[in-house]
């Protein structure tokens, strides 16, 4: 694995988009920094302008404003750059699916295969969003051996 | 020493390698009490290395119209004048190897950084990135005027005393070695604080950041930065987190002297002056552009100018 | 300042503008008005009384729309009821003049009544959509019973 590709999984800077929510996801993020949960020890920090950042935290159902400006932030964003998903609205559009301002959901809005991981929840826990996030940095790593594969399907079986 | 040495000498010791290292290693310093007085646990102590080589593997992009070379150009301009002046100074405390009027010229290059981010900030094409970049111009405009008062006191004490080299660091640190620090006699203390005030501003660091806002002004003149151009302004800061109260402890606190008791208590005086500045940023909060510029030429400046006019006898 | 007190001050003022004045429980009274009065009875409430302008609201019923002002009488020691007073408009056409003149801070609401409810508000300073999208057809009101706007926009940006 390169050293860039290292550091950025050891340094995401986190851009935090509400794409319309009712802030109930937006104050569990802010959670994640303060004193009881500090991804900053991780190196999460949570920057200002979108070109700095590394990953996207999206929140909100996609109404038909803020879906466009959501397209537009990701083109911003400088590559590579993850895009997590947070909460019921940004998965599917929770409570509000069939309501006067909806348009698509955040994964057809945005190219496909952007969105890196989903955190389900309304609002999900901070526990929950940084489990998200470390799931997210360990996609950067090259895919596992055939070996495990196996032995996980084994598993399930 | 014949001139491939200085080429090292930029290069790796006292220059680019090492002041690299100690500011990533002060700024990590800075993280991490910032995370103790908030009562969190705060970042390792490779967090800005890792930073900076993220940064390098990033895309950079430019914004359409821009001017290629004053946005790439501004970075590096910014980083040319950090690593020189902290090259000078450690020849000057290292080495003692200085020129006339290095003093002089180290206040100069101490200014490009600001400049840096001002031409960056201007060259982004970016309405948020000219509000950064005139409260950066507002603000130099500010404290670099007390800030050279203060830093010309020692110079107008050691040639009020008769001293060799009044323009010259190393000059200045042989007079403090035989006489004894400026800090130790008024106008020296009233430069002091007057010198710690500026370094606060001159560092971007809070109370005086407006042109980084990161809350206010989402990045402020370094909006449309991404990618190595980035980590570059980002190390020019950890550079200068090396520099600026290096200088200051040089020029006004005694510096290092020949013992080895007396490097031990130069880093301490360092270490002293870093953790001031953490706690002050970590303590007040950002105040608005104007109340910054009235601050600066207000009180700092007048402060400065006493101690200036009181440096003239030799016994204040 | 009790319920009643509020009352008798607003009767004192309005006389027989403010009709079917009284007090649900000691902090909400309630009246009504007509709409043709409206203009001078907010002007009133808010300008002489001294009461704040909280919001307004709009509603559609089964037979009229109703607008309700909600004031609240804040400069007076407290218990400080909020006063609600209620207008019925035409359910066709729901129009009633705009107590901007009288109550600056009532622009915005107005607007946002006239874009989700289709209530026409005459005289308004400033009548332009406030929440919708740019691209959202004029007559189509959102928030109308019966779901207006099925088969009229778009659902994909």
């Amino acid at each position: 694995m390169g050293v860039t590709v290292k550091a950025l999984m050891k340094s995401p800077w986190v851009f935090h988009v509400s794409a319309g929510s009712c802030n109930n996801c937006d104050i569990e993020i802010l959670d994640c920094l303060c004193p009881r949960f500090d991804i900053e020890r991780f190196g999460a920090v949570l920057i200002g302008s979108v070109r700095h950042a590394d990953a996207l935290i999206i929140t909100g159902a996609m109404n038909r404003k803020s879906a466009l400006r959501v397209r537009q932030l990701y083109d911003q964003a400088a590559k590579p750059c993850l895009v997590i998903a947070i909460g019921a609205c940004a998965l599917g559009q929770g409570v509000f699916r069939d309501s006067y301002p909806m348009v698509q959901p955040l994964d057809e809005v945005l190219p496909p295969g952007a969105v890196t991981v989903y955190v389900p929840g309304c609002p999900p826990k901070p526990e929950a969003m940084i489990a998200g996030v470390v799931k997210a940095l360990a996609q950067l790593q090259p895919a596992a051996k055939p070996e495990g594969a196996e032995k996980e399907a084994a598993d399930v079986q | 020493m014949s001139s491939p040495w200085h080429l090292l000498g930029l290069l790796v010791f006292p220059g680019f390698i090492f002041m690299a290292a100690v500011g990533m290693l002060v700024s990590w310093v800075d993280r991490k009490v910032t995370a103790r007085v908030q009562y969190r646990v705060g970042p390792s102590v490779l967090q800005p290395l890792w930073d900076l080589l993220k940064l390098i593997g990033k895309e950079t992009v430019v914004p359409r119209g821009a001017s290629r070379v004053a946005f790439f150009g501004a970075p590096l301009i910014g980083l040319a004048g950090a690593v020189f002046v902290g090259t000078m100074l450690g020849y000057a405390m290292f080495f003692h190897m200085g020129f006339n009027g290095d003093v002089i010229v180290a206040l100069y290059l101490l200014v490009l950084p600001s400049l840096a981010i001002i031409l960056g900030g201007s060259a982004s094409r970016n309405p948020i990135a000219s509000v950064g970049a005139s409260r950066e111009m507002k603000l130099t405009l500010g404290y670099e005027l007390p800030f050279i008062l203060a830093l010309l006191v020692p110079v107008v004490k050691v040639s009020m005393a008769g001293g060799a080299g009044p323009l010259t660091l190393t000059g200045l640190l042989a007079y403090q070695a035989e006489h004894g620090s400026f800090a130790a006699s008024f106008s020296g203390l009233l430069a002091l604080v007057v010198a710690i005030i500026c370094t606060q501003a001159k560092m971007a660091l809070v109370p005086f950041d407006q042109a980084e806002a990161e809350t206010e002004l989402t990045g402020g003149a370094l909006v449309e930065y991404s990618g190595p151009a980035l980590a570059v302004f980002k190390l020019t800061k950890m550079l200068m987190f090396y520099a600026v109260p290096m200088f200051v402890v040089a020029v006004l606190w005694g510096g290092f002297g020949n013992s080895p008791g007396g490097i031990v208590l130069g880093v301490v005086k360092y270490l002293v002056l870093v953790v001031v500045i953490t706690l002050v940023r970590n303590t007040n909060p950002r105040v608005r552009i104007e109340h910054a510029v009235k601050f600066f030429w207000g009180p700092v400046t007048a402060l400065a100018v006493i101690a200036m006019v009181l440096a003239v006898w030799p016994k204040w | 300042m009790s319920s009643e007190q509020v009352i008798d001050r607003l009767k004192n003022a309005l006389g027989d503008k403010l009709k079917g004045t009284f007090a649900q429980t000691a902090l909400r009274i309630y009246a009504e008005a007509d709409p043709a009065d409206i203009v001078e009875v907010t002007r009133v409430i808010h300008n002489d009384l001294g009461a704040r302008f909280v919001i307004a609201s709009g509603m559609e019923m089964e037979t009229d729309f109703e607008v309700l002002y909600h004031f609240a009488f804040e400069n007076m020691p407290p218990p400080c009821p909020l006063v609600t007073v209620r207008v019925h408009l035409d359910h066709e056409k729901p129009l009633v003049d705009s107590i901007t003149s009288g109550v600056p801070a009532a622009a915005w609401i107005e607007r946002e009544m006239h874009e989700l409810l289709g209530i026409e508000f005459k005289n308004h300073p400033n009548m332009k959509p406030l929440l919708l999208a740019e691209d959202w057809p004029k007559d189509v009101h959102p928030l109308r019973r019966g779901r207006p706007w099925e088969g009229k926009v778009d659902r994909k940006i």
